[in-house]
């Protein structure tokens, strides 16, 4: 009995060993330290805002800590900013790219050229055409670290942005650059976008709130690859048995913009400035820069019950006489209803105080009928 | 050795039964969708069986599919975890290491007759599934798309589907390896097999929830659904080679503690 237990003492101590070093494994490579460079947050900033035309291909992870109210209509916007989003990305160019949001048992693959779209839903072997419009809802190549970090950097002032060390990124060192927004009215406390030190592509950005530590936003490459990849790869030619549908939901919420009556909007509300914004409706005020926007649309009376009650069944809802508001993380939403006007809607990543106040500096946007 | 365990195993009716009953389930779903032509919704139920209604050549993945998350790894965990605790618990373990062989050998006899259960297995149910979609379903062998949307070539779909049921095969040996493990440690078969389930329920389970997310890629039902990655245009072969890296490491640890434990144990039985 003794020798046996003799005999297996180094047996399992090998086993031991061998355990201990492949549990220790992923926690030594995530410790191998990454050396910070001085390179300025303005230039860092500027290396971003270049990267347009840097050709990629990778593997992306999106996760979203939004729980925007859902309609049966835009659900698939709301599921973009609540849910993990899987994608696989090539990059030739802003026209000529394919990202394919990878499910364990199908994939959506939206493919860009020239003059448009083409998404492939496997699930539904249904392939839709959707024609480039400079004003689009949201979609998961909008979620990719490399076009929101720019996007979400091209407003930043120099003033607001500061350097944040360095790490490694889907094997990648990068160069961390933090944006605070300096305008009070921001509900955004913070957008971390960490830069692949070689090629200037932004390849994590996590956006935080002002009222959680949990990110409202983390999206980051896990693989990433600085080569052309192949024009065969992002082509597109919908498969003989497809379904062939016409993209309309671009149309119909920039037709619907298009129907409301022109509002003589202030030049500030909130203390954020009025601006404008390419392929925009002017029935819809659009108001701040950077990472803090506010848009004032007029709703139509049938469409404003549904949305009140959709906002009133948030536990965090506040109902104040003719308002509905609440905070999604740093998106604040607030539908106006008032007694002898027609109800409008103010949505962005303000604060809710900054909604009221805006709410209160607004004309009425038509007498109801 | 090794001869005389898979004969051994073969020749028991009990494993053609085990066989016999992993079938079971693809080929009544098979009957019930021709009788209700009734696919599942889009992107609901296993991967590819909402397919298999327009390509019943499809229906070796889709009968993986059924089988792969709870009636593959019962089966290999049932003759994984019988290996050596079936022996103990029948009396003829020592009458097994009385011959001069060794410890080592035998279970290496035993490791080989496991994994030629999982191959054979796996072969049977994408044969079955093969010939149950190409007869009750309109077969189109020519060709296929590619859950890309891109066409696959007759030959592509057929390499690519050799390489899916030799993917689920390598993914069910992590859980081959758990029940042997757990088979050197108890002279009960059933625990054993009970053991490794338990290991794959708490897997699945811990995958689901958000909070164990630090840990789901070392999970070792992470990456079986990744043969569904073989089917996109291009490949996706990042899970499909972490999980092939995954078993490696779950079957090479898990076997190095099954041979101390077995190797230095008292057999009384």
């Amino acid at each position: 009995m003794a020798s046996r237990a003799r005999a297996a003492a180094p047996r399992w101590a090998v086993v031991g060993v061998v355990v201990a070093v492949l549990a220790a494994l992923p926690a030594i490579v995530g410790a191998l330290p990454v050396t910070d460079e001085p390179v300025p947050a303005a230039e860092l900033r500027a290396a971003v805002l270049a990267s347009a035309g840097v050709q990629y291909s990778g593997y992306a992870e999106s996760a979203g800590g939004l729980a925007l109210p859902v309609t049966d209509q835009l659900d698939s916007v709301a599921d973009l900013f609540s849910d993990r989003t899987e994608m696989r990305v090539w990059w030739r160019g802003p026209d000529d790219h394919r990202v394919d949001v990878v499910t364990p048992a199908g994939e959506t693959g939206i493919h860009r050229d020239a003059r448009g779209t083409w998404t492939w839903e496997y699930e539904r072997a249904t392939a839709t055409r959707a024609a480039a419009t400079p004003l689009a809802l949201p979609a998961p190549p909008d979620l990719l670290p490399a076009t929101l970090g720019r996007r979400l950097l091209a407003e930043a002032a120099e003033g607001e942005l500061t350097r944040i060390g360095a790490r490694r990124i889907a094997g990648r060192d990068a160069l961390g650059l933090r944006a605070s927004p300096a305008e009070p009215a921001s509900a955004v406390r913070q957008v971390d976008v960490w830069v692949d030190r070689a090629s200037g592509l932004p390849v994590q950005v996590v956006v935080l709130g002002e009222t959680s530590e949990v990110p409202a936003l983390d999206t980051r490459f896990l693989d990433l690859e600085l080569a052309v990849p192949d024009a065969a790869t992002t082509a597109f030619a919908p498969p003989a048995d497809a379904r062939l549908r016409t993209a309309e939901e671009a149309e119909i919420v920039l037709e619907a913009g298009r129907r409301l009556a022109p509002v003589r909007f202030p030049p500030t509300v909130a203390g954020l400035p009025r601006r404008t914004l390419e392929g925009a409706p002017p029935g819809i005020g659009l108001y701040g820069r950077g990472v803090t926007l506010l848009a004032v649309a007029p709703v139509p009376w049938r469409l404003a019950d549904g949305l009140r009650r959709t906002l009133a069944q948030s536990p965090d809802a506040v109902t104040d006489g003719t308002s509905t508001r609440i905070a999604a993380g740093p998106v604040g939403l607030m539908l106006v209803d008032p007694r002898d006007a027609e109800p409008y809607l103010l949505v962005g990543t303000v604060t809710l105080d900054a909604l009221v106040e805006a709410a209160g500096q607004l004309p009425l946007p038509g007498r109801r009928r | 050795m090794i001869a005389v365990e898979l004969r051994k195993l073969f020749r028991r009716p009990r494993t053609w039964a085990i066989v016999a009953v992993l079938n079971a389930p693809p080929v009544l779903v098979a009957v019930l969708l021709v009788l209700t032509d009734l696919a599942p919704r889009p992107g609901e139920g296993p991967p590819f069986l909402s397919a298999v209604l327009t390509n019943g050549a499809l229906y070796p993945l889709a009968a993986l599919a059924i089988v792969l998350p709870l009636f593959l790894p019962i089966a290999v965990a049932v003759v994984a975890g019988d290996s050596v605790a079936g022996e103990a618990q029948a009396g003829t373990l020592r009458y097994l290491l009385a011959r001069p062989a060794g410890r080592t050998r035998l279970l290496v006899a035993k490791l080989v007759a496991v994994l030629a259960f999982v191959l054979v297995t796996v072969v049977v149910v994408a044969a079955v599934g093969y010939l149950v979609g190409t007869t009750l379903f309109e077969a189109r062998p020519a060709a296929g798309t590619s859950v890309s949307g891109t066409s696959l070539t007759a030959e592509q779909l057929a390499v690519r589907t050799v390489l899916a049921v030799g993917y689920v095969g390598v993914s069910m040996l992590g859980v081959a390896a758990f029940a042997l493990f757990f088979s050197t440690l108890t002279d009960s078969p059933l625990g054993a097999t009970m053991g490794a389930l338990a290991v794959l329920v708490t897997s699945s389970l811990l995958f689901t929830l958000d909070a164990a997310s630090p840990i789901a890629p070392y999970l070792p039902t992470r990456y079986w659904l990744a043969f569904v990655d073989l089917f996109r245009d291009p490949i996706l072969w990042r899970d499909i080679t972490r999980g092939l890296a995954l078993q490696a490491v779950y079957v090479g640890v898990l076997l190095a503690a099954a041979w101390a434990n077995f190797t230095t144990k008292d057999v009384t039985s």
